[in-house]
């Protein structure tokens, strides 16, 4: 019989196989979403070190849990939301102010929204292009690591994983209009971040 | 739907880029990019920060976590085992672990009512007093110029030795023990005397028949009669130092004394107190071989209710220059509750 969301995908076989005790099953696992995952963790907490540790609470939790994953979602969204809340929980925990990121200020104020706004200029100047030549990914990180906790896994889940409005509001358990509210400002002050590079 | 302003515009930007927006609500908003450039440029600017975000690649993981996450899986898979195996060497884990923290915490509770209980135990009141031939052998030595051991050890008396001066103190006190201190009140709280014994300047001297048998005389008198004992006990603690100072209490009086009555006089004060059902502190004394109608000092401490008459007593011995008489409302803190302190300075006149 097959399981609802195993629909021929192979990392959905390796989980079949985990769960039937296929030795090197889980190892695979890994190996496919470790990338992905630790990239989100360090997106998230802006430090390598603090997201090589929570990259691995998060497959151990995996571990322990995959009986438990019924296929409603991929095992790729399955994990990162075990990361969003393993790397959330590690932003509470620290402590002191120095340890935390400066917060974005509240990005909009109408009243200087004209003077920081500049159109997107020829394409030479495209965001997508200047990637290719100023190590955007680089500064998208940096960028991103300036947004407050809150938006940012936000922004994360939503603009790099691909995650819907439901999907987002059910895993920090909001209303699907304060997602759509929050990424909008999260949104907006990315592009006021790097409207210096647009 | 009607005709957006630049506000709602961009209010739904974001939503108009995901293709959230109902039908009419994105042809309002699409009309108005039309025909507003910043507006146009505001949603070109935010969907190419979309498109570059949805194209950051992932970050390759360091190539020790997949390693990392294997032995920590295997470690716990370990624990499990020996959580689940029924005998052997690591079946009695599961039982220590399932006790291991109430008894950590039995153990610091222990530990924290025997120090509490320690600290709360006092020195013991009665001390035992020495006899009147020790009391002579040690003013003797004294005179003789012989410098009291910084600390010597305890001299087991016997009990005919101990009678006459115990029952003495034991008949004067009136109230408990637990009352006043045995040895001076010392700074900041510390308890380094308990295992250090405070050490008294060279120069005064006590006397231990009319102290109650005060611990420093009793001390020396027994470094006066066993002469072979008197090495300097070991010490534990660190060496005395400001810390140790004593704290100010009680209230100096001056006592004049006629010159043919000065002898003696400490004595006499001493006594007077501990008929008072007060204890005598210590007895100072002008150096040995000194005339004997130099100053001397009785600290004594007693309840408060026998302030008065002891001051009365005072007056019969000698007299109280009136400037330094003490008001009958104004008590001198003692040591504990309860008590007062007078250091009677004797003045021969």
């Amino acid at each position: 019989m097959e399981r609802p969301g195993v629909k021929g995908r192979p990392v959905d076989l390796l989980v079949e196989g985990f769960r039937k005790g296929t030795p090197g099953a889980f190892e695979a696992i890994v190996r496919a979403h470790q990338d992905r995952v630790y990239s989100f963790c360090a997106r998230m907490l802006s430090d390598r070190e603090d997201a090589f540790d929570a990259a691995q609470e998060v497959f151990l939790s995996a571990w322990r849990n995959l009986a438990e994953f019924r296929g409603e979602a991929a095992l790729s969204t399955w994990l990162l939301r075990i990361a969003a809340n393993r790397c959330l929980n590690r932003i509470r925990r620290r402590k002191s102010l120095s340890e935390r990121e400066a917060p974005w200020p509240e990005p909009f104020g109408e009243a200087d929204e004209g003077l920081i706004f500049q159109p997107a200029g020829g394409e030479a100047d495209h965001p997508d292009r200047l990637a290719e030549t100023c190590e955007m990914g680089e500064i998208l990180t940096k960028a991103l690591s300036r947004l407050d906790p809150g938006s940012r896994w936000m922004v994360l889940l939503s603009d790099v994983e691909g995650f819907s409005y439901e999907e987002i509001a059910a895993l920090a358990e909001v209303p699907v209009g304060t997602v759509k509210s929050r990424l909008h400002r999260a949104r907006m002050a990315m592009r006021r971040l790097l409207s210096p590079v647009a | 739907m009607d005709a957006m302003d630049c506000k709602q515009t961009r209010d739904l930007l974001s939503e108009y880029e995901d293709g959230a927006l109902d039908a009419a609500a994105a042809a309002a908003l699409a009309a108005h990019l039309g025909g507003c450039v910043e507006c146009a440029g505001c949603a070109g600017s935010l969907r190419a920060v979309r498109e570059v975000l949805r194209s950051l690649p992932p970050d390759p993981a360091p190539p020790e976590l997949l390693p990392g996450i294997l032995a920590a899986i295997e470690a716990e898979g370990r624990d499990a085992r020996a959580d689940g195996a029924p005998g052997g060497a690591d079946a009695a884990r599961p039982f220590f672990s399932r006790f291991r923290i109430p008894l950590e915490a039995a153990a610091a509770v222990l530990l924290f009512a025997s120090v509490y209980w320690y600290r709360r135990v006092e020195p013991p009141m009665t001390r035992p007093p020495s006899s009147m031939s020790a009391a002579t052998e040690e003013i003797a030595g004294a005179r003789a110029g012989r410098s009291p051991s910084p600390a010597p050890r305890p001299v087991r008396k016997t009990a005919k030795e101990e009678a006459p001066a115990a029952a003495i103190a034991r008949k004067a006190r009136t109230w408990t023990a637990a009352d006043l201190p045995s040895a001076p009140a010392l700074r900041a709280s510390t308890d380094s005397e308990r295992i250090m014994p405070v050490v008294p300047s060279p120069g005064p001297t006590a006397d231990p028949a009319a102290a109650g048998a005060p611990a420093f005389g009793e001390r020396r008198s027994a470094e006066a009669e066993g002469g072979a004992d008197s090495r300097p006990s070991p010490v534990f603690a660190a060496p005395p130092s400001r810390l140790l100072r004593p704290l100010p209490y009680g209230r100096d009086i001056v006592v004049d004394v006629k010159r043919e009555s000065r002898e003696g006089a400490e004595e006499r004060i001493a006594g007077a107190a501990l008929r008072l059902g007060g204890i005598v502190e210590r007895i100072e004394r002008g150096p040995s071989g000194a005339a004997p109608d130099t100053a001397g000092t009785v600290r004594v401490i007693l309840p408060e209710s026998a302030a008065a008459r002891f001051l009365e007593e005072m007056d019969r011995i000698g007299t109280i220059p009136t400037e330094g008489k003490p008001a009958a409302t104004d008590l001198p803190a003692g040591p504990r509750p309860g008590t007062v302190a007078y250091a009677v300075r004797i003045r021969a006149r």
